[in-house]
């Protein structure tokens, strides 16, 4: 089951590393925020897969607090995006 | 060993939908396309990966954790898609159309 | 708005930060159990000083109690919603004929709205980009996702036992 566990995570990281290619291409600033923020969440999962992989318990509490963290830091940042857009008008 | 199938087979799910997902965000045309792979594939497979391992662990505090970690998952991926594309409405991006004509609604 | 009232309000915050700690903490030992009583205790005095109320008023024990049916219900819709745009994306030419539409909600205050909103992001084919008192505008990737629209307004009026008039 480890095997198949770390396989997962792999593929998940692989995926990440697509997403990224988004980030660095996208038009606009909004690509690039959702990209990053697509690649967080397969973080979070590698993470939870890392969990059972190592068989320790504290991984979990790191993964609520990226959860929350993640979440703060799209809100934050699209917040920004959208202050900026009105000063240029 | 029922467990670990059950458990794989949802990681596959998860997995599935992860890959779809990542395609959906090269393919889509504009940003609020491209918001619709990420909130929705995304979500179901993070939570089906999760629920996956929840079945992995069983009864145990893990199993009441990673539930706390799907319900903020759903929560914050409709919320963060919500705020970029609001952001993206707000700067002035143009909604990508079909060219009228050529396509019928539906498609085949 | 009498004592008993703003009490229980405060009891219900009270016990759902509880819930919360010993989920984290992820013990039944006495120590940990008196511990997250008094803090959770603080906590709840300490919101209703900064912020002058407990909990949205909104939030009764009615609406904790019918939340998981709402979000059984809600789950199957995501599945149904991700069988469908999978199968728009991964077909080969991409049959999207995106648009903008505006929807205008019966329901009141913002936590509905709100719960309404982040429902249709998470349902097919639809994404809020927003929301403004009660005219929603939202991204249809095709325009026959639109019909989903009013059966999720019910189950969210449902859950906030919200009436219909006018």
């Amino acid at each position: 089951m480890d095997d198949f566990l770390t396989v997962i995570a792999l593929i998940i990281s692989l995926n990440a590393v697509v997403c990224l290619y988004r980030a660095a291409i996208g038009p606009t600033a909004q690509d690039r925020l959702l990209g990053v923020n697509i690649v967080g969440t397969k973080t979070l999962v590698v993470v939870i897969l890392v969990t059972f992989i190592q068989a320790e318990g504290f991984f979990l509490d790191v993964a609520i607090v990226y959860t929350l963290l993640l979440f703060v830091v799209t809100v934050a940042l699209s917040r920004y995006l959208e202050a900026e857009g009105w000063e240029e008008m | 060993m029922v467990q670990d199938i059950v458990a794989g087979a949802f990681c596959c799910v998860g997995t599935f939908f992860f890959l779809v997902g990542t395609t959906g965000l090269i393919r889509m045309p504009d940003v609020f396309s491209r918001l619709h792979p990420s909130t929705k594939c995304d979500t179901l497979g993070a939570c089906s990966l999760i629920v996956g391992m929840a079945v992995y662990s069983g009864w145990s505090w893990e199993l009441l954790k990673l539930i706390i970690i799907a319900c903020f998952v759903l929560l914050s991926s409709a919320t963060c898609g919500h705020a970029i594309g609001r952001s993206a409405l707000r700067g002035d991006i143009k909604c990508w159309r079909r060219k009228n004509g050529v396509e019928d609604g539906h498609g085949t | 708005m009498g004592g008993g009232y703003a009490f229980s309000r405060r009891l219900l915050l009270c016990i759902i930060l509880f819930a919360f700690w010993i989920a984290l903490t992820a013990t039944l030992a006495l120590y940990d159990l008196v511990l997250g009583a008094v803090c959770s205790a603080f906590v709840a005095v300490l919101t209703v000083a900064l912020l002058g109320r407990a909990l949205d008023p909104r939030i009764t024990p009615m609406v904790l109690l019918r939340l998981p049916w709402f979000l059984l219900r809600l789950i199957w819709e995501i599945i149904k919603a991700n069988y469908d745009v999978a199968k728009i994306i991964l077909h080969p030419r991409l049959p999207i004929d995106p648009e903008i539409v505006e929807y205008r909600t019966y329901l009141p205050g913002d936590l509905p709205r709100t719960v309404f909103s982040d429902s249709i992001t998470l349902t097919p084919g639809t994404v809020t980009v927003e929301l403004e008192e009660d005219l929603l505008k939202i991204h249809c990737l095709c325009p026959y996702h639109q019909e989903g629209l009013a059966g999720l307004e019910r189950m969210v009026a449902w859950l906030f036992g919200v009436k219909r008039h006018g």
